[in-house]
């Protein structure tokens, strides 16, 4: 099923642009914050979509419990970016499902649905863990990637830090674990010293996607820059 | 040691396939994804060397140098690694010693020797932040990172580097820390801080971009800590 | 005097090739290296009470540098952000941009800070603006891509996104949309602006970069 969505993705991929044009009447829904600009007769709404399970399922699964639907009063533009610096694909959802993690998520059109998934992880120290959307229905579905995006086949078992997953295929059986090879000292050590505490083994085929940045080690760089609180 | 650099120039991501028995030490959180048959040792600064409480004052002072050993037990592993910030990575076919800027080295392979405690370029202090180099030496394979693109500069004579577009260089090279402009008045506050003027014969590797900089720009824009 | 803008579009920089005679004026801050036959010299931009004020507003310096040689020599010239950059020849013409864009130009370029007006500042936009005019090329980043577009009408920027426009494009202030789609779509205030004329437009932010990684500070 093709697209029904006009729409050009620029300025790959390192600070891609996610450009769509509406027809009158067409909607689209995007995370909060990610609209750079639009034309004239575009109008934004936030709202919860989908009702209170849903938003509570999403306020799970990490991203925001607003959605902001735009709506073209009359026929125009609306380019979407992410905060980080990265790529962006579109991804063609045909009655199936997609898991995404938290902050990936930017844009759907009409026919998805999201809703929040635990990810099951062990211990919340590392901060993150799993946390996840599930996109679901027919529709086009717009995710986002901290560096660049890098898609690959799984065809029997793939480890991948919790840090880097930015979607999968339902096909594929996964557990958060820390890492399988890992010395007990060295879990220990690691675990707290903001590295590989937590990494996900994928099992089975199917498709992820994973990205070349990690937020964590980026806020471990940029402490030294933050303000300092001041002691009163 | 099998190597391939993906994603070049700006989101660069090396991808390694090691045979059984090959390690390759990077610094812990390098880690993107691997095959199921590599186990990982970590240990701080040095196999052996250094000790947990150098390693615990780095990281207080916010630079992590805890290392991740990882070796392949199986056939047909493979690891893929990324650096902190966005930019490329290089790889240098080492024989000899290179001066890396401490958070511009990505992964070595043992046969490389790595030492934390090089002092010789001082701190950079009128950058505002305080940078650590390492001193890599022997025979292996050496892999940097950059923030921003990495252009190489054979110097012959002389060469002027602001000090945070440093990334690596041979030890060949004579160094001296000095201002960009004959006064002082003009270099700190021309916005040059201090800059490291190159003589004598060797390589020098140089970043686009100076993280200083980056993180001053957004750092007052973040919460407090 | 030669220039080429290498490694565009992420970590875009600028060669450039001087000889005896020729002048390049930059921002302070943005020579990453340079031969040793260059000499910079760092100068006032402007008169000094403005100065005074930009630096308390503007956030751009007070001092600007030259470049000069006495034989020949290169320098390379960046910005503190990743991202891309654009050269444009102005041919008696003007240009606004955000003071922070700003990189380098010929020395036949006049550079003025202007007031940008409440409606800037409200936009998210600030409070001043980089006057350039003139003959000469002036060299502009971006953290993020550029793109740019022509306006006829009215058309809505979000704020931290606009890099440059023409004389000849009004801002004016507003919400993206009503007061609670506003603040809880994330959205917050914006510029519209409206033509006709081109602006010129960057693929991130640094707000919402700081955004998203406050988002992730505990």
């Amino acid at each position: 099923m093709t697209s029904e969505l006009q729409f050009d993705i620029t300025q790959r991929p390192d600070f891609a642009l996610l450009t769509v044009q509406l027809q009158k009447g067409q909607k689209i829904f995007a995370e909060p914050s990610a609209m750079a600009s639009m034309s004239n007769g575009i109008r934004l709404k936030a709202g919860f979509k989908g009702g209170w399970k849903k938003t509570l399922g999403r306020a799970l699964g990490g991203e925001s419990l607003i959605i902001n639907t735009f709506t073209a009063e009359k026929a125009g533009e609306v380019t979407f970016a992410p905060g980080c610096p990265g790529d962006t694909v579109h991804y063609q959802l045909d009655m199936s499902t997609l898991y995404l993690q938290r902050g990936a998520f930017m844009v759907h059109s009409e026919g998805v649905e999201l809703s929040g998934k635990w990810g099951g992880a062990k211990g919340f120290f590392s901060g993150k863990g799993l946390v996840l959307l599930k996109a679901s229905g027919t529709g086009d579905l717009f995710f986002n990637s901290y560096g660049a995006l890098i898609e690959m086949n799984v065809e029997d078992e793939y480890i991948v830090d919790t840090g880097y997953v930015v979607a999968f295929e339902e096909s594929l059986d996964y557990d958060v674990t820390t890492v399988p090879g890992m010395s007990t000292g060295g879990k220990i050590k690691s675990f707290f010293f903001g590295g590989e505490g937590l990494v996900v083994r994928f099992r089975g085929e199917g498709r992820i996607w994973i990205q070349s940045r990690a937020v964590n080690p980026f806020l471990n760089w940029v402490f030294p820059f933050r303000p300092v609180q001041k002691q009163s | 040691m099998n190597f391939k650099i993906d994603c070049r120039p700006a989101a660069a991501v090396l991808n390694l396939s090691l045979d059984p028995g090959e390690t390759i030490t990077c610094e812990v959180g390098a880690m993107i994804a691997m095959t199921a048959g590599i186990t990982v040792e970590t240990t701080s600064h040095k196999r052996g060397k250094g000790g947990l409480l150098k390693g615990l004052k780095r990281m207080f002072a916010g630079e992590n140098f805890f290392l991740n050993h990882f070796t392949a037990r199986h056939d047909n592993q493979t690891l893929m690694l990324g650096p902190q910030l966005m930019g490329d990575i290089v790889h240098h076919d080492l024989d000899g010693t290179l001066i890396v800027q401490g958070s511009s080295w990505l992964a070595s392979d043992e046969g490389v020797e790595l030492d934390a405690s090089f002092q010789g370029l001082g701190k950079a202090i009128f950058s505002g932040e305080s940078v650590f180099w390492l001193k890599c030496s022997g025979r292996g394979d050496l892999f940097l990172s950059s923030f921003g693109a990495i252009y190489e500069v054979d110097v012959d004579g002389e060469f002027t580097v602001d000090t945070g577009h440093i990334v690596a260089f041979e030890d060949t090279l004579d160094f001296r820390i000095g201002k960009a402009s004959r006064s002082l008045i003009g270099s700190f506050l021309g916005g040059e801080g201090l800059v490291c003027k190159f003589s004598g014969t060797g390589k020098l590797y140089c970043q686009s971009h100076n993280p200083p900089s980056f993180g001053q720009m957004l750092g007052p824009k973040l919460r407090a800590r | 005097m030669e220039a080429e803008i290498r490694n565009r579009p992420a970590f875009a920089n600028i060669r450039v090739t001087l000889k005896q005679g020729d002048r390049l004026i930059a921002e302070s801050g943005a020579m990453a290296s340079m031969s040793s036959t260059v000499e910079m010299s760092t100068r006032f931009n402007g008169g000094f009470f403005s100065g005074v004020l930009r630096r308390v507003f503007g956030g751009e310096s007070l001092f600007i540098n030259e470049f000069t040689t006495r034989s020949s020599g290169e320098i390379v010239l960046t910005q503190p952000t990743p991202g891309d950059i654009e050269c444009i020849e102005l041919k008696g013409n003007t240009l606004y941009l955000q003071p922070g864009a700003f990189i380098a130009c010929d020395p036949t370029v006049s550079l003025g800070m202007g007031w940008a007006g409440f409606a800037s500042f409200i936009g998210g936009e600030g409070l001043f603006r980089l006057k350039v005019s003139g003959q000469g090329r002036v060299w502009f980043g971006a953290y993020g891509g550029i793109f740019a577009r022509e306006i006829e009408g009215e058309y809505v920027v979000d704020s931290g996104h606009l890099i440059a426009y023409e004389p000849s494009i009004h801002l004016r202030a507003g919400m993206a949309g009503g007061i609670f789609s506003s603040f809880f779509g994330g959205e917050g205030l914006v510029t519209r602006v409206t033509g006709p004329g081109r602006i010129y437009m960057q693929s991130r932010s640094i707000e919402g970069l700081a955004a998203w990684t406050n988002a992730h500070l505990w």
